[in-house]
């Protein structure tokens, strides 16, 4: 045959349609492997790292702006902030002599009923890097990562409280999703009555929303939610949202609550990540889910 | 008498001269070089990494880059390239592995199947064409996303694949300019 030892002229790969079924197949296998299950963090985290240093390179001159115009008004912020802090000060005073009544009154009764301590828990101060676009979830990342001691899971407050939680990590980097993102739960209770629920994102825009409520519950519009502490992630206590509306279903027995969350993510850009023993609430519940797996 | 026949023949010689005008006016266009469509596809890539994304009916813009490309160079540019941006948009963006690497690659592909007959027209023609190009390829992608997660979140990326296809005369016309350029600067020794 001649065709061995003839000139190629022409470069022949795959054909156009073959090259696209070959891809569009690998963009369909990522997307369902992705959606399912976690085994692709590794690659997002490898091209995470790729990504890092040219995002910061992009994101320069906005934070060399922002640095410049903070040396500007400095004298002008910290009037402002002194302002404020002299306000907050003396209010907190009250409060502060208030609670240190109230503390020793708690301590007292703990010894009583042999109740641990309440545990301080140690945080690691990040600041916002940018907000990814996607239409489907509500996340923000962080400039901090697992370098600094950061792991999924753990919760991130600001000073009106819980803002989200933490739900990717790559070395540099974490991505939070917010409160209102429909992936996240948080247990929480109601702080008038300590009525134990689930509130949860999505929803209506910017809202939460309490489900699986019995149509007899005692919750109002004002209640506050604050985190019930169980499930070990949240820390107890740490405010979560105000009820705005409640809708009682007759025909279901069932009712539902509307909340609005009380930290403003959209308004800072320094947040505190809470460095929560993941792996202690992750052992609690595997023991848990073997208890019941065992049972059945 | 003489002078004046000679000036009719003049005449006569110049009305032939200028029938003899090529019927095809359009220049030639030369091959961009690999430096500038690279430099070109990274640097949208760059700015595509800032937020004036985050606005839904944004045009996504590297695709519309290398959508051009692929049309005008297919031999640089083309779907492995597309998926390979399309995956660190992924990554940047936080949403599924694959969602921009379906999208940049049907969008490649729509490209690469109509490049004949899209050269044979003008940016304006080409702008009606690949409109339905990056709809169906938005919209598979759109799709998946959407069966995956659950949730429908509306006809605003519509808006997106339509600002990009009015875009497309505009980036035709800064892409092509130093290809221009060095056209210009032969027409003197021809």
């Amino acid at each position: 045959m001649q065709e061995n030892g003839s000139l190629k002229l022409f470069k022949h790969g795959p054909t156009v349609e073959a090259r696209l079924f070959a891809l569009a197949f690998l963009a369909l296998a990522l997307l369902i492997v992705d959606a399912r299950w976690s085994a692709l963090e590794p690659v997002r985290q490898g091209i995470s790292v790729l990504l890092y240093p040219f995002q910061r390179i992009m994101l320069a001159p906005r934070d060399g702006v922002e640095r410049v115009k903070g040396w500007v008004d400095a004298a002008n912020e910290m009037q402002i902030e002194k302002a404020a802090l002299q306000r907050q000060r003396i209010e907190l005073a009250q409060m502060a002599t208030h609670a240190a009544q109230l503390a020793a009154e708690n301590e007292q009764l703990r010894r009583l009923l042999n109740v641990p301590d309440i545990v301080t828990q140690p945080s690691i101060a990040v600041e916002v890097l940018f907000e990814p676009t996607s239409a489907f979830n509500h996340h923000l990342v962080f400039n901090k990562g697992s370098s600094s001691g950061i792991q999924p899971g753990m919760p991130v407050i600001d000073e009106g409280g819980v803002v989200g939680q933490i739900v990717r990590v790559t070395p540099f980097t974490a991505e939070a999703a917010l409160i209102t993102d429909d992936k996240l739960s948080i247990p929480v209770q109601i702080l008038r009555n300590g009525l134990r629920l689930i509130a949860f994102g999505g929803g209506a825009d910017g809202k939460m929303e309490v489900r699986y409520l019995t149509a007899g519950a005692d919750i109002e519009s004002g209640d506050e939610l604050v985190t019930s502490g169980i499930g070990g992630l949240f820390p107890a206590g740490l405010p979560v949202a105000e009820v705005d509306s409640v809708h009682r279903d007759s025909a279901t027995g069932f009712a539902m609550a509307l909340a609005s969350p009380l930290a403003h993510p959209e308004r800072h850009r320094h947040f505190l990540v809470l460095q929560v023993d993941v792996e202690a609430a992750r052992r609690n519940e595997e023991a848990l889910n073997g208890q019941t797996g065992g049972r059945r | 008498m003489a002078a004046r026949r000679v000036r009719v023949e003049v005449a006569r010689k110049g009305a032939g001269l200028s029938s003899l005008e090529p019927i095809d006016k359009t220049p030639f266009r030369l091959a961009a070089s690999p430096g500038f469509i690279w430099l070109t596809v990274v640097l949208v890539w760059l700015f595509s990494l800032l937020q004036w994304r985050t606005w839904q009916p944004a045009p996504d813009l590297l695709l519309l880059v290398i959508a051009y490309w692929c049309l005008n160079e297919p031999g640089r540019i083309g779907m492995v390239t597309a998926f390979c941006f399309g995956l660190l948009m992924d990554v940047h963006d936080g949403s599924l592995l694959g969602v921009h690497a379906l999208t940049y690659t049907l969008v490649a592909y729509g490209t690469l199947v109509l490049s004949r007959r899209l050269q044979r027209f003008n940016s304006v023609v080409q702008c009606i064409h690949m409109l339905p190009v990056f709809v169906v390829a938005k919209s598979a992608s759109r799709l998946i996303e959407g069966w995956l997660a659950g949730e429908w979140l509306g006809w605003g990326w519509l808006w997106s694949a339509i600002l990009m296809a009015l875009l497309w005369p505009l980036v035709d016309v800064l892409l092509q300019m130093p290809q221009r350029r060095h056209e210009e600067g032969d027409g003197g020794s021809v």
